[in-house]
Order: structure tokens, then sequence, then C-alpha cells
């Protein structure tokens, strides 16, 4: 187990640089998680940190050592791969044990380590099987079965669950997470869905286009985010923005936009006349007897909840409730906003006002 | 509806047949002949008939107890045909091997350029290089020796050996070496225990090919070789040809001879070639 840390980190391929100064820190037995959406750099930092891709600028320290020049296998980092990986000629206990076979380890030790990982995993029936005869779940856990035999300072993540269908996903998901609890070794997950992030991580780090946006905690992410593009990111459905202007009347600030008023938080800053961006998350809109006016557009019953796709001008809105409706489309609805939970973003700069 | 008559299907097996037929005896007709030849007398061999009337194993019996001027040395030619063909087999395959190994995986730079040439030996065909070839041999000491058929059809092998070897590498996937890298394996660990067993069946093809391209190999052989207990059996069917009275029979034998092994090997390697046997390494 082991802190990580990123020191204004840079990467360019060729001219073009893609990761523009990164720098975080990781404490000892935590699990990040690097989402953002593709392109944005985040697996090509967990490569630099994994030392499969050069660091063009910065450092990286892995328990207190640079280890920017040092190779992959000097750096006590274990991967688990989008693709798995695993190689095809080897039985499952071939692949769990390649890493110690390589390091000479006693076949004694081995078998032993490869038979507790396999056990924590629910590998050990199939130990002398080939990766072509397991299913894709299988595959997933005998990657990570080569990384816990390894007992790591670090353990890398990268879209680990792309691969598998959606059922499997969530019951992997539970799955890393539990082994997370149970060895508590420092994890670094990269993924792109932001509900893998938000269920997985202690902190989140959201990146986009080569720099970090904001880290955080889940919930903090959620309640607070720091600027537009993590308020749209992060929540599912995603968050409702409206274009508005900040007043600041006797009877305290609100935004106007679509032209209605709309509910600001107390704390809310910037100035009267501002341009703003108005969020709302869909489950902080309710219906009510009355509010701002809006259309039925679609309605999506989901069984517990019911998701509603409004128009209001010439905007649309997405509102989620629990239970059911009666609303059917074409009908006028009024909205309730939960004013403590609406969040406003400058307009041009897309930071947080509060 | 299974077992259905079906036009489609008929028609397409019509298809297959009448571009099989024709190319299976092109195929084996000279082969039959050949056979034909073996097992008859001098006498009744150019009969014209499609099947001996006597047929026999004699002709065979005195290839192998070597008694016939052209045969004295059959069962060393034979030897040296082998160990040449093999030797040059090896070493082709270790030098394509490496060298895919190190321009596909280890991404040497300068790997294009190895490509290129390697493409390149093959605009000039092998027949205008011998008298070349022959020269270098002489001015390294190496005529008569067998070490200077060996090099000589290495180099002709290898440039097509590495280019195969090479696309198959590229296909394997990348984040294998990556995975052994971080588990710690060095270059020559991946090359050994991760790269040259995903091969096996590009390296199987390949070997087979140069150990085929030695052991045919004619033109070279005859050149670069000439005492009668250094040649191949190849260059020893060829001097058959010397006398105006060829021994048909005898020559005959001792080429369906010749041609076994090379049948052997095809057959007993042939379900190595088959790919897939990466299958389950990554998803696709």
């Amino acid at each position: 187990m082991a802190s990580v840390s990123f020191r204004d980190i840079r990467k360019s391929f060729g001219k073009v640089e893609v990761i523009h100064g990164i720098g975080f820190d990781i404490t000892d037995g935590e699990f990040v998680v690097l989402v953002g959406p593709s392109g944005c750099g985040k697996s090509t930092l967990l490569r630099m940190l994994a030392g499969l891709e050069d660091i063009s600028g910065g450092e990286i320290v892995i328990d207190g050592r640079v280890v920017n020049e040092l190779e992959s296998k000097d750096r006590d980092i274990a991967m688990v791969f989008q693709s798995y990986a695993l190689y095809p000629h080897m039985t499952v206990r071939e692949n769990m044990g390649f890493s110690l076979r390589l390091r000479n380890a006693e076949k004694a030790t081995t078998d032993e380590r490869v038979m507790r990982a396999a056990k924590i995993l629910n590998l050990d029936q199939l130990l002398e099987r080939y990766p072509r005869e397991l299913s894709g779940g299988q595959r997933q856990r005998v990657a990570m079965g080569r990384a816990i035999v390894r007992d790591p300072k670090v353990f890398l993540f990268d879209e680990p669950l792309s691969n598998l269908d959606a059922k499997l996903r969530v019951a992997m998901r539970a799955e890393i997470k539990a082994l997370h609890q149970r060895l508590k070794t420092t994890t670094v997950y990269v993924t792109h869905d932001q509900i893998e992030a938000m269920t997985m991580a202690d902190r989140i780090v959201v990146m986009h286009d080569g720099i970090v946006e904001q880290i955080g905690t889940p919930l903090e992410l959620f309640d607070k985010p720091g600027n537009l593009f993590v308020a749209q990111f992060i929540g599912s459905p995603a968050m409702n923005v409206l274009p508005g202007t900040l007043r600041r009347g006797s009877n305290g600030a609100y935004v106007e936009a679509l032209g209605s008023r709309w509910p600001v938080p107390s704390t809310v800053s910037g100035n009267d006349g501002q341009a703003v961006s108005y969020g709302i998350r869909p489950g902080d809109l309710s219906l009510a007897d009355a509010g701002v006016a809006a259309k039925v557009f679609v309605v999506e019953p989901t069984g517990a909840e019911t998701e509603l796709l409004l128009q209001v001008g010439d905007a649309q809105l997405t509102l989620v409730m629990h239970g059911r409706t009666t609303a059917q489309p074409d009908d006028t609805v009024h909205l309730a906003i939960a004013a403590a939970h609406a969040h406003v973003f400058d307009h041009a700069s897309g930071q947080r006002l509060s | 509806m299974s077992g259905r008559f079906s036009w489609k299907k008929t028609s397409a097996e019509a298809q297959l047949l009448l571009i099989g037929i024709p190319v299976f005896l092109w195929t084996m007709i000279p082969v039959y002949h050949l056979f034909l030849f073996a097992i008859s007398s001098k006498d009744s061999a150019t009969s014209g008939r499609l099947w001996p009337k006597e047929p026999t194993l004699q002709n065979f019996g005195i290839v192998f107890r070597e008694q016939h001027f052209y045969l004295n040395h059959f069962w060393l030619q034979l030897l040296n045909s082998v160990v040449i063909a093999v030797t040059v087999a090896v070493l082709t395959l270790f030098i394509a091997t490496c060298a895919a190994f190190a321009i596909s995986r280890l991404k040497l730079v300068g790997g294009r350029t190895v490509m290129n040439l390697a493409l390149f030996t093959y605009f000039i065909p092998a027949a205008f290089l011998a008298v070349p070839m022959y020269k270098t041999m002489s001015v390294y000491g190496l005529l008569n020796s067998q070490w200077a058929l060996i090099l000589a059809m290495v180099t002709i092998a290898s440039p097509y050996g590495i280019w195969v070897l090479k696309q198959a590498s590229d296909k394997l996937p990348w984040e294998l070496d990556e995975a052994a890298r971080i588990d710690g394996a060095s270059p020559l660990q991946l090359f050994r225990l991760v790269y040259v067993p995903l091969m096996m069946p590009s390296l199987v093809a390949v070997g087979t090919y140069s150990l085929l391209l030695a052991w045919n190999e004619y033109l070279y052989a005859f050149l670069l070789l000439s005492k009668d207990t250094d040649v191949t059996l190849a260059v020893a069917l060829g001097n058959f040809l010397s006398a105006d009275d060829s021994p048909w029979e005898l020559l005959m034998a001792t080429g369906f001879i010749y041609a076994l092994p090379p049948a052997a090997i095809y057959y007993a390697f042939k379900r190595y070639m088959v790919s897939g046997l990466t299958a389950g390494a990554v998803k696709s």
C-alpha cells in the first residue's frame, strides 16, 4: 500500500499536448476514480502511472519515490486492462502466478498466493481452465486475480467493466468495491461512466480536455459541482441548465430565465444583471399546484420512478419523481423548485457562483 | 427443414466440384505418372498403360540397397538433404522470429527500413543471384562446404519469413505485452514466455516453408556443392539426366521417396497452422 502523487504532469504526443499540468495526491488505501469523456486524458494519465507511457513533464511519486524513470516492473503496481489481456496459452493458475514466476518465487509460495486470490474471487474451481474456456465475467476476475496475487502497492484499473454486459457490470462493480474494502490497497480506477465513478470512489477526479475540472467525494461533486462541466457530467439524468440573468431584488436573489423567476440558494454570489447558467437537477424539480408552468412532452415510467420531459418556453427540462403520475403528454403542469439545491454558474466562465 | 433438397446448395456444390475435379486431376496426374514409373519394371515403364501388368517394388529395393551407379550414395545424400533442410529451417526461424519481435513488438528504430529492404530482395529473382552468391561463397572460402548452401538458402528464405512473422506479430494484442511488462517480464522473458508460444502457428508455417524450400532446392545446391558425398538428393536426381539411357524407373522411384517427407511434414504440421491460438486473450 502506498500514497501516489501527481505533480504538474504533462504529456505530449509529438507537438500536441494532451495533458496540461495535472497535480493531485492520493492517500494510502484510497479508491480514486478518474472519470471524464473519451479523449480527456484519463487513460493516458493512468498509463503514465503504470509506466506504459513516458512522462513529458512533471513528476509521479509512488510511496515517496519519484518513479518517472522507473520501468513498469519496478514500480510495484498491478493493472487490470479493459480487454483483460490474459495470456491465452496459460491456464488460469499460470496466468495468476505469472508475475511470481518471473520473480523466481518458490512454487509453494506461488501456489499458496494463487490459491488465496482464487478463493477471494471464487476462481478456485477454474484454475486449470484456459481463458478461452471462461465467460467474460470470469476472465475479468482472473485479470483481477492476477493483480491481487502480486500484492502490489497500487492497483490500476483501466475501464475494466466496459466489455461486460449491463447486469454483470453492476455485479462486478460491487465485487471490486468489496475487494477494495477487504484489501485496502490504494486503487486508481479509470472509467468514462459516471455511475461507476459515483458508486465506487472514495474520491473522484473529473477530467476534461487534459485538465482536472474538480476533485471531491462523489456527493461533494453531486451537491456542489465547481463548474458547469462537472455539473452536467455527474448525475443521471443530467442536470437541467438554462441560460438566464441573475437578479438581486429586495426579496433576495433569483434568476430570470425563460420568462420565469427561478429561485436560488441564499448563498449565491454574483452581481445583479450578470449573465448566468441556472442548473437544477431533475430530482430537485417536483410537480406542484402553482409555480413555473411547463408542458408535458413525454412521460417515461420506470416503475419506482417516473421521468417527465417538459417544455418550458423553448427549453426542455427533465423532471424525475418518485412514484407515478397522472400527467399526460400536452398537459400543463406547474413546477416546484428546491431552491436550496439550485446551482448558479457564471455564463462566460462556467464557474460556480456561491 | 433439414435434409430438404435445395437447388442453391446443390448448385454451389456442383460449382465447387467443377473447379475441384480439374484441379485435382491437374495436380495428381504427374504424381500418378511418377508412381506408375516407380512400380514398373524397366521394360514396361513407357508402355502407356494406366496400371502396369506386373507391378513391382523391385525399383525401391535397388534404391534402398544403392545398387546402381547413380545411387551409390543414396542414403548419404538423403541425410545431406535432411541436415541441410533442417538447419536452414532452424536458422531462418531464429533470424526471422528475432527480427519480427524486435520490429513489431519492441518497435525498433529503423524497423520499417528493414522491412522494406526485406521486400526489396524479392525484386530480383533468386536465379539471377546464383552466380553472385557463388562468387560470395568463394570469397568466404565456403565453396564445397554445405554451409554455403545453408547460408544461401537462409538468405533467400529469411526475408519472406520476416515479413510473414512481422504481419502475424502485429495481430497479437498489444495489451499482452503491456500486461507482461507490468508483471515484471524483461524483453527476453516476454519473447520466450509470451511471444513465441503465441506465434507458434506462424512459426510452424514459416519453418515448414523454409524446410521445404531448402529440401526442394536444385539450382543453388547444384552450383554450390560438387562432391557426390556432399550434394543433396535433389542434385543427385538431376545427375540421372546426364546419361542418354537414364534408368527412368529408378529416377522415379527415388523421386517418389524424395517427395514423401515433405508430404508427411505437411500433414504432421497442418493442425498447428490453424489460427485461433490467441482465442480468449482479449475481448474482440
